[in-house]
């Protein structure tokens, strides 16, 4: 919301300087984000006269003026339609900075030098308005600065307001607040209002269908008014809070929404086609053309101003294009209403709409501040339109609605706000915004109906607050709350498992969680997808099932950037719906993924990475965190590549999968070269870690290690070769490691050598050479029988 | 001159040119020169034998500590040049050859420092999920039903009666239907906002939240625990400014703006001019909130407060684009490790 700051201070007498005005209000609550002066592209702008006009050889738009600009006659060419010899005009002179940074020089324009330019309102920021030039009162004073002669020197105050405040959208409700921060009085203006000796209720009725939509509906009756552009102090303010002018009638109602903050709307009464007004529910499928040339098909969550048959006016939202005001309209009928919120909310949704009536309606305006909009309405209308305002107001009020009244207990607001505010600052801070207080220990407070938001003694300590400033209250230098803080074991998990991955080289990736059903179906078609209703594109309307497509995703995007090596990983959730409260789910996940090669150094030869360096790096986990350790069983995944397709198992548990992407898979997002992926899911591996590290006493008596070269059919898993080597030496084999493998040409084709290296050590004593012997050749002679091993060398 | 004396300008002239020597070739000139066969210093000890007894011990003590100081300093000095002469052994400049550390994306370490900060001051970690009911997200969080407080946040709806999160304030309420005060709780977590994805605004992003409730929790604890975490996360001496503000689950509200800590508030195209950096809301919890989950609002009070995650890592590393945060890049990334 935009204001006027020379407004500001004639509501409240302060001479504050604009900025000061700004902070004030924002630390009190109104938080005002720009501060504009009106006059910023008027330098060097003054009043000019056109002295003569005269044609351009070849151009039919433009025509060469003669201006005189107090200092002498200059040279303009201007394109405007409405220009003509002896308008006094706006002459911005060579050197003004005009809206957009625009600066006049010196120019030629077909053979014409020009001098200097006539100006619109938009090319002095003043409006949008760019149909013509301005043209000037005849008696303006040639040379004049424009910004005198309009006395124009104002400033706009933009304010982002907080929907519970609906009084702080108006002039006033600002004002109010300046006046409590200074302690001074608002100046609000008075109503003089004249009217003829008709009274209204004779020209129209009300009557509410539904009260509870509509609690208040007013009107009044003007006659004869002449509808003409408004004189220029109702313009400059309204263009000095952001408003195009339009014409007297509309620009009243607009200067009195503006000032007061209760929206007004102005019928063509003799467009009107009734002398009743009725309030009710639009009828399902009822058709009606708002004045901005929509028409709406409504239906009853639209609260219709009919003239008894059809209607005229949306309540609160808009009026029809039916009745509108126009250029020939003499005689009004002028609404001033009270609408229940929520009603205007639905209505202006329905709609489709959003317009200054409904922006305050919808917030909450006030039911008694009607007499006031209404009869300064009225009071301007007469005395800018000329009209006959008929006595009394046609008010349709069922149900007052009454002010509350809220008890304030001083100690509970020190209590609060760990303040030392004495009761005596709390009852000015409140009266000063017009609540009414009495009583000391609580105070009674009663809260006028423009503050629909106080309800409660701790709104009444919000605005005790608020004006005083959170400044006033000492910053507490003492931590208070309890002594030890617990660490959840999924946080302190997911911390050491970034650990491991960091260590393994393995950079960390992190996605939204929005995925595309698409993606999703052609991954995993049988998984099930959580759709998104309201989705701000096709490319993210699920929450992801899985983590791989997003994992893909983020290879794809790198490949595309030529960050060809890469080991990536992330902690992040899946999710899936539940059929009633309880069972939705977000299983935490783990994926892993590899492509390219390791890093090539100066000492290092670069590699593929491949389905080892998963492998690797989930073993460095399985280690660290003392799972059981994981089995790769061949399984067909829908997006992996038939050769390399393993389910993860953890003791008989499927708890994941990893492979090579397949091509469908890897084409679809975009993906050229091969991509390793892994995705655990970490439900059940989390807790599995209780039993920490427990200490096992040294290796008393010394090991043998032996090694040992192995031939087998290359279809014979390492890892069943080192069972049977433990198996075979019982709990004498520390450890059995795979130190060399080797296919090629010393080999006989379908054969591979798998050389192990084996460490033999007892805990009851040391072995000697004759028993380690013993227990090598027990080993062997196993692997002989059950691989049909043949041992290479000694 | 006396053999002594003959001895002490010897070793003086020798250790002169020792230390002069521009060239391996003439300090073993002088060596020569000086401890050869026949040279000054051995002719010296050679003479002995015909001094006078009493002479002879003394000028033999002196020459012999003068030759073994000379040949200390010879040797000294020749290995200097031939270290300068011959290949080093190691080239120091060459890449150090240790496994490549990966980075932990710059939201994780952003979310660990604050929570850190937090967890210092004796404040323990909750999580909820991250699709919510409307009872969480908003009802239960004082939003009244149809108001539009509710346009403040724009929000996605998911199939089932459900809806992706605006904030991690949720967590709160499922905490305060779990626990009985003190409570003293940090909600990280990702939360969503149907927006246009651009540089500035993206459809998720992460926050921080807080909350204290226990009996005498005061508007200046909170004060202080802020004052506290920005001294701690954005530096010591920049000034906060807390402007009243309006959330529905707290009253009253304030947003925390604090002084730019690029331009030290003199005004930059960061700060838009202004001097402060808008970071956090926060406010004493609304009775209501209180009320709902089955606490005596007049017994125990409460404070919360939110804090965004990639703004404030914005400002700080003074990152242009939200994108960044979740498009993986590692160009991006890597800055981080
Ligand atoms: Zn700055």
């Amino acid at each position: 919301m935009k204001v006027s700051y020379k407004w500001l201070k004639e509501l409240t007498g302060l001479d504050w300087s604009p900025d000061e005005m700004g902070d004030r209000l924002t630390l009190s609550g109104a938080s005002c984000e720009y501060i504009e002066s009106t006059a910023r592209y008027m330098d060097n702008v003054v009043v000019g006269q056109v002295i003569e006009l005269g044609a351009i050889e070849g151009a039919d738009k433009i025509q060469k003026a003669v201006v005189d600009d107090g200092t002498g006659r200059v040279d303009v060419v201007c394109g405007a339609p409405n220009v003509a010899a002896q308008q006094k005009i706006a002459f911005a002179r060579i050197g003004a900075r005009l809206v957009g940074d625009f600066l006049i020089k010196k120019v030629k324009i077909r053979g014409i030098e020009s001098f200097g330019m006539i100006c619109s309102e938009r090319e002095l920021g003043m409006s949008d308005d760019h149909s013509g030039i301005i043209v000037l009162d005849d008696d303006a004073p040639v040379g004049t600065l424009l910004v005198e002669h309009l006395d124009y020197d104002d400033f706009m105050l933009t304010f982002e307001l907080t929907p519970n405040r609906p009084d702080s959208m108006s002039a006033i409700g600002i004002a109010r607040d300046l006046a409590a921060l200074a302690s001074v009085k608002l100046r609000r203006p008075q109503i003089d209002l004249t009217e003829v000796a008709t009274p209204a209720s004779d020209s129209v009725k009300v009557s509410i269908d539904d009260p509870e939509a509509c609690p208040r509906y007013a009107a009044r009756i003007i006659k004869n008014v002449k509808i003409a552009p408004s004189p220029w102090w109702v313009r400059r303010r309204l263009l000095a809070c952001g408003v195009r002018p339009v014409s007297n009638v509309v620009d009243i109602t607009n200067l009195v929404m503006l000032e007061c903050g209760h929206p007004l709307h102005a019928f063509d009464l003799d467009r009107f086609g009734s002398d009743e007004v009725v309030v009710r529910r639009a009828h399902d499928r009822e058709k009606f053309s708002t004045l901005d040339g929509q028409e709406h098909i409504l239906d009853e969550q639209v609260l219709l101003i009919t003239n008894g048959k059809s209607g005229v006016a949306a309540g609160g939202v808009m009026g029809g294009l039916n009745s509108e005001v126009e250029n020939d309209t003499t005689n009004l009928l002028l609404e001033a209403a009270y609408f229940n919120p929520s009603v205007i909310r639905k209505s202006r949704r329905k709609l489709e709409t959003v317009s200054e009536s409904s922006s305050r309606f919808e917030k909450g305006a006030d039911p008694n501040g009607i007499k006031y909009a209404i009869n300064r309405a009225a009071q301007l209308m007469h005395e800018l339109c000329g009209g006959e305002v008929q006595a009394g107001i046609v008010d349709c009020y069922p149900k007052r609605i009454e002010p509350r009244t809220i008890e304030l207990r001083p100690a509970r607001c020190n209590a609060v706000l760990g303040s030392n505010y004495s009761t005596e600052r709390m009852k000015q801070i409140l009266t000063d915004l017009e609540l009414q207080v009495s009583g000391d220990d609580p105070l009674e407070v009663t809260a006028p109906t423009f503050r629909p938001d106080l309800e409660r003694e701790i709104d009444l300590i919000e605005e005790v607050v608020r004006i005083e400033g959170f400044d006033s209250i000492k910053d507490s230098v003492t931590n208070i709350g309890p002594l030890f803080s617990r660490t959840l074991p999924e946080d302190q998990f997911a911390r050491e498992a970034r650990w491991v991955l960091t260590a393994c080289g393995f950079d960390e990736m992190l996605d939204h969680g929005l995925g595309s059903s698409r993606v999703a179906k052609l991954f995993n078609p049988d998984l099930p997808q959580v759709r998104i209703l309201n989705p701000v594109s096709e490319e993210l309307d699920i929450m992801r099932n899985s983590l791989v497509p997003s994992a893909l995703a983020a290879v794809s995007h790198n490949l595309a950037h030529r960050v060809l090596d890469l080991r990536l990983f992330e902690l992040g959730k899946v999710y899936f719906a539940g059929s009633d409260d309880t069972d939705w789910r977000e299983p935490e996940r783990l994926a892993l993924a590899v492509s390219g090669n390791t890093p090539q150094g100066w000492r290092e030869t670069a590699r593929p990475l491949d389905f080892h360096d998963l492998t690797g790096a989930l073993q460095r986990l399985v280690e660290h965190f003392r799972w059981p350790d994981f089995d790769f069983v061949p399984d067909k995944v829908w997006f992996l590549d038939d050769r390399i397709s393993f389910r993860i198992e953890s003791e008989e548990r499927a708890v994941g999968w990893a492979g090579l992407i397949a091509p469908d898979q890897a084409r679809a997002l975009g993906v050229k070269q091969p991509v390793l992926v892994a995705e655990i899911d970490l439900d059940g591996l989390i807790d599995t870690r209780k039993d920490r590290i427990q200490f096992e006493p040294l290796a008393v008596y010394p090991a043998a290690p032996r090694d040992l070269a192995v031939l087998v059919d290359v279809a014979v898993p390492a890892g069943e070769i080192i069972e049977c080597v433990r198996q075979a030496a019982g709990k004498l084999a520390e450890s059995v490691e795979v130190f060399d493998l080797y296919t090629g040409k010393q080999i006989e084709k379908g054969r591979k050598s798998i050389a192990l290296s084996i460490n033999y050590r007892s805990q009851s004593g040391s072995l000697s050479t004759e028993q380690v012997e013993e227990i090598q050749r027990r080993v062997v002679s196993k692997l002989e029988q059950q691989f049909n091993a043949e041992i290479r060398d000694k | 001159m006396s053999p002594l004396e003959e001895v002490a300008r010897l070793r003086h002239e020798a250790l002169e040119r020792i230390s002069t020597a521009d060239s391996l070739a003439s300090l073993k000139e002088f060596r020569v020169q000086y401890l050869g066969r026949k040279g000054r210093l051995t002719a010296i000890l050679k003479g002995l034998k015909d001094l006078p007894v009493e002479q002879r011990k003394q000028v033999g003590a002196e020459a012999n500590k003068c030759r073994v100081q000379l040949e200390h300093d010879f040797d000294a000095a020749e290995r200097k040049f031939s270290e300068k002469s011959e290949a080093p052994l190691i080239d120091p400049t060459l890449p150090g050859t240790a496994q490549r550390v990966g980075a932990m994306h710059l939201t994780t370490q952003v979310i660990e420092e604050m929570c850190g900060i937090f967890y210092g001051m004796g404040f323990e970690i909750a999580r909820g999920p991250d699709i919510e009911t409307d009872y969480y997200n908003f009802s239960a969080l004082n939003f009244p039903p149809d108001h539009p407080a509710r346009d403040m946040q724009d929000t996605f709806f998911v199939e089932g009666d459900r809806l992706l999160r605006t904030h991690t304030t949720p967590v709160q309420i499922r905490e305060l239907e779990k626990q009985k005060p003190p409570i003293k709780i940090i909600t990280p977590g990702k939360c969503f906002r149907n927006e246009a994805i651009s540089s500035r605004a993206h459809v998720a992003f992460h926050q921080v939240d807080g909350f204290l409730i226990d009996e005498g929790v005061t508007m200046a604890d909170l004060k202080g625990c802020l004052v506290a975490f920005c001294k701690a996360f954005f530096g010591e001496g920049l000034k906060l400014k807390f402007r009243p503000s309006y959330f529905p689950f707290t009253e009253p509200s304030a947003e925390v703006d604090i002084q730019c800590f690029l331009c030290g508030g003199d005004g930059c195209t960061v700060c838009k001019r202004t001097g402060w950096l808008e970071i956090l809301g926060c406010g004493m919890i609304d009775p209501a909130v209180l009320e709902m989950t089955g606490h005596d609002p007049e017994k125990y009070t409460g404070y919360a407060f939110g804090i965004g995650v990639e703004r404030p890592a914005m400002l700080k590393y003074r990152i242009d684009d939200i994108r960044l945060f979740f498009n993986n890049d590692l160009r991006f990334l890597r800055q981080f490790v």
